[in-house]
């Protein structure tokens, strides 16, 4: 276990590094935030140019700015912000619950829709509840998120005024964007749950449960669910980081106070600390999640933890 | 299984918690008002930013020895009074008494030392507003109530700079006391509303600050939410959730939405923004004048105007709006002649079937259309035109500065102190960033001579002759200065639109 801990910790040391590197290479050769800052302030001076990028200081090489900032991370100090000199790590710590919690919603919505109706198709297979839930999964998956989100905006705030269109708030606030996010999850993990739920249903050992006498429920859900949980784990933790990424959209249109909306205006003021320190928490966290899927793995079947 | 449920239970213990700490309060409390901004500034120092979105929260927070209103007329601020001295090399300011900030510091002489100091200090060597303000040489404080002002060189548009952004008074006392990081999130000013909380990316929230010098605003909240995205600001206004919508937000094709809202009006007044298609005056074919002025003669810009705009914009002759310092009204727009641009563009020589390319902002929807109708035009006289979008920063970080562009390019210009020199210094004279192309040395001189004058109607007439002058060249294809659009709930009273966005909202009520 020790071992396998410390392999992973130097892999995400390496992710991390390869990551923010490649970003923070790139993001400098798209602009100047000197002259970002001036925009529509009338006419600027090679002089006062110089003087901002130096109180910034990306008028050092690019290596230096870069060993800075590796150094930094290692105090959780990630410089401050070009957009209002704030602390870096004040402002993700502001934004990553926001993000965090509209996520885990999101999946468990998907999870809550996607296992029973998988799981129903896959034994209705051929009938017509099969071909539904096909149908409706196929429709799901069509949708873009941002079109869904827009339609339920237009429908339960404009129309009915049941609901907040935007911002993070109380419990109502958060129907909208979770709902968004997870019918487009759910449409694709109905698909998983059924094949590898077929797959599974025509094990022996299903056969001996059956023959044994238990009930349809006992089989489907403690013998073939369990069976068929590790790919359907793995799947869920990818989408996990996955959905870290395709946040964005939903934020934007939801102004969502997470990572999200972070990186877009860091994106758009060039505010390179901002989007390198957004950037190395996403990739730290995928890389944890991986983790934690390995360990989910070992929790569900026993014969993984004693290998 | 039970792995997931402990899941599950997490998640609905978490969403209970976040319910009952951050229930949402409804917009509509008697005196408040919300507002939709699109950015958040992330400081609200005025040392540190040159964004719109600042001033328009900013002016409701400090005051400046100046202020300009909605009207965009120069009237006393801090300051009851002013007179030129020494040539306009010293400005003697008398200021206000009995005005204090909102921690009850007082203000007087010392504070405008230290404002200006500050801001011309190392403070201000961090942001880029410094830059407006170098004329300044020193403040001198006469006595308690009053300064003198001493500059290296007259600044004829020093007096509108001291009605905004960097030139904001600002309170000694609390900053040197309380630090420079706590001032950039806890702003203290003299102004009409007085701060009470700021959550980035969420919102800034004031209050009526009852002990205003120009007498107490009758709302008594103001709420700024940042909303960038311009079908949620109006789905948020459309709820009701926010009762104002301030540009630049609401795009021309949305217009229809908040007019057929029953509860909701447009509110539009000209703006400083002015949108002109540019020409690569060195190299290709628009290096001919005569074809420039047949490229501008081509295109329609009164029927772009009309139609695609709705009305929700104005032509130019000139690089400037109607409001702009050195506006001519004398000077008329090239006639659309699409027979006499043919007739140019064979007089120059061009093969039908000349290719040029427009470069355009790839975010400003608008002008992709308005680039398409352009295109279809100068096809109309045998010029094949090609639109290439690009992101805005690379655009005018790398294409425009480096002199990498097509024939044509997309510049939005619009500086808030209105004044054509702020647009034709930076767009004309050589050596310049936004100038890639051109020289020329009697524009150079122009450009040059009309800077230290503080005679106004002098300086004034330089600037129309630059503009003449530029319009005989044909430097650029004046397209249209656009108005500033604002949502606006019907219950919002006394609402004055500015063009700058600057809005003080001492005289708005909310019923």
């Amino acid at each position: 276990m020790a071992t396998f801990l410390i392999k992973r910790l130097l892999q995400a040391i390496f992710v991390v590094i390869a990551i923010t590197l490649l970003v923070s290479f790139a993001i400098r050769l798209t602009g100047d935030p000197a002259v970002t800052m001036f925009q529509g302030g009338g006419s600027m001076t090679e002089d006062d140019l110089a003087r901002i990028r130096q109180a910034l200081g990306v008028d050092k090489p690019f290596l230096e700015q870069y060993l800075t900032f590796l150094k930094g991370l290692v105090t959780l100090d990630l410089g401050r912000s070009f957009t209002g000199n704030a602390p870096v790590t004040g402002l993700i710590a502001q934004a990553l619950p926001a993000t965090l919690l509209l996520a885990f919603v999101s999946i468990a919505v998907s999870i809550v829709l996607s296992i029973p109706l998988g799981i129903k198709a896959a034994t209705a297979r051929g009938k017509w509840a099969d071909q539904l839930i096909r149908i409706l999964s196929l429709v799901g998956l069509s949708f873009p998120n941002f079109w869904l989100a827009t339609m339920l905006v237009l429908l339960f705030s404009i129309t009915l005024g049941l609901l907040p269109p935007s911002g993070m708030g109380g419990f109502s606030s958060y129907i909208m964007p979770a709902v968004t996010m997870g019918v487009i999850l759910t449409a694709t993990n109905v698909r998983l749950v059924r094949t590898s739920m077929l797959e599974t249903l025509q094990s022996q050992y299903i056969m001996v449960a059956r023959a044994k006498g238990l009930s349809e429920s006992k089989v489907l859900y403690k013998h073939a669910l369990r069976n068929c949980a590790i790919p359907l784990i793995t799947y869920f933790g990818i989408q996990f980081g996955g959905l870290l990424g395709g946040i964005v959209v939903i934020e934007r249109v939801f102004n969502w106070p997470g990572l999200g909306t972070l990186a877009f205006d860091a994106v758009g003021a060039r505010d390179f600390p901002v989007l390198q320190g957004v950037i190395t928490v996403l990739s730290l966290m995928i890389v944890g999640i991986n983790l934690l899927v390995d360990i989910a793995y070992g929790l569900i079947d026993p014969r993984i933890r004693t290998e | 299984m039970t792995t997931f449920k402990r899941g599950m239970a997490a998640t609905v213990m978490a969403l209970a918690l976040s319910g009952t700490a951050l229930t949402a309060a409804p917009a509509f409390a008697a005196g408040k008002l919300t507002v939709s901004s699109p950015q958040d500034p992330g400081s609200w120092d005025p040392v540190d930013t040159f964004l719109v979105q600042w001033a328009a929260v900013a002016t409701n927070i400090f005051d400046g020895l100046t202020y300009r209103g909605p009207d965009l007329k120069l009237v006393p601020g801090l300051a009851e009074s002013w007179e030129e001295l020494d040539e306009g090399k010293r400005i003697r300011f008398k200021l206000r008494q009995n005005v204090k900030f909102h921690n009850g510091e007082p203000f007087d002489a010392a504070a405008v030392k230290f404002t200006f100091e500050r801001l011309l200090g190392d403070e201000g060597a961090k942001g880029p507003q410094r830059s407006n303000y170098t004329a300044i040489e020193s403040v001198e404080i006469i006595d308690d109530f009053t300064i003198d002002m001493k500059l290296q060189a007259p600044d004829p548009v020093l007096l509108t700079k001291l009605a905004g952004y960097g030139a904001m008074i600002v309170p000694p006392k609390y900053i040197q006391e309380k630090g420079e990081d706590n001032f950039n999130t806890n702003p203290v000013g003299t102004g009409a509303f007085k701060f009470v909380s700021y959550t980035p990316k969420v919102d800034i929230k004031l209050e009526a600050n009852p002990d205003y010098w120009a007498g107490a605003p009758k709302l008594s909240e103001l709420e700024y939410r940042f909303i960038s995205e311009p079908a949620t600001a109006v789905a948020e206004l459309q709820a009701g959730r926010v009762d104002l919508v301030i540009p630049p937000t609401i795009p021309i094709g949305m217009l229809p939405v908040i007019e057929g809202d029953a509860n909701l009006e447009v509110v539009s007044v000209p703006g400083p923004t002015v949108d002109a298609l540019r020409f690569n005056t060195r190299d290709g074919i628009t290096a001919d004048p005569r074809v420039r002025k047949a490229l501008t003669m081509a295109v329609d810009r009164a029927t772009i105007v009309q139609s695609l705009l709705a009305g929700q914009a104005t032509e130019i002759a000139s690089f400037q709006g109607e409001l702009s310092f050195g506006y001519d009204p004398e000077l008329k727009p090239l006639p659309f002649d699409p027979e006499g641009a043919k007739k140019l563009l064979e007089e120059a020589g061009v093969e039908p079937g000349a290719a040029v390319q427009i470069d355009v902002r790839g975010n400003d929807t608008t002008m992709n259309e308005v680039a398409q109708i352009v295109a279809s035009y100068l096809q109309a006289v045998g010029i094949t035109a090609t639109i290439k979008p690009y992101e805005t920063n690379v655009l005018l970080n790398d294409i425009i500065p480096q002199g990498k562009t097509g024939a044509m390019f997309q510049q939005k210009w619009g500086g808030w102190t209105f004044d054509y020199d702020n647009t034709a210094y930076a767009m004309y004279h050589s050596g310049e960033r936004w100038n890639p192309y051109d020289k020329d040395e009697t524009l150079d001189k122009l450009l040059e001579s009309q800077r230290p004058l503080t005679d106004r109607a002098e300086r004034e007439k330089i600037l129309r002759e630059i503009a003449v002058y530029a319009a005989d060249r044909a430097l650029e294809m004046p397209l249209y200065n656009t108005k500033a659009i604002f949502g606006i709930s019907k219950r919002v009273k006394g609402f004055e639109p500015a063009p700058d966005n600057r809005m003080k909202f001492t005289g708005v009520t909310f019923e």
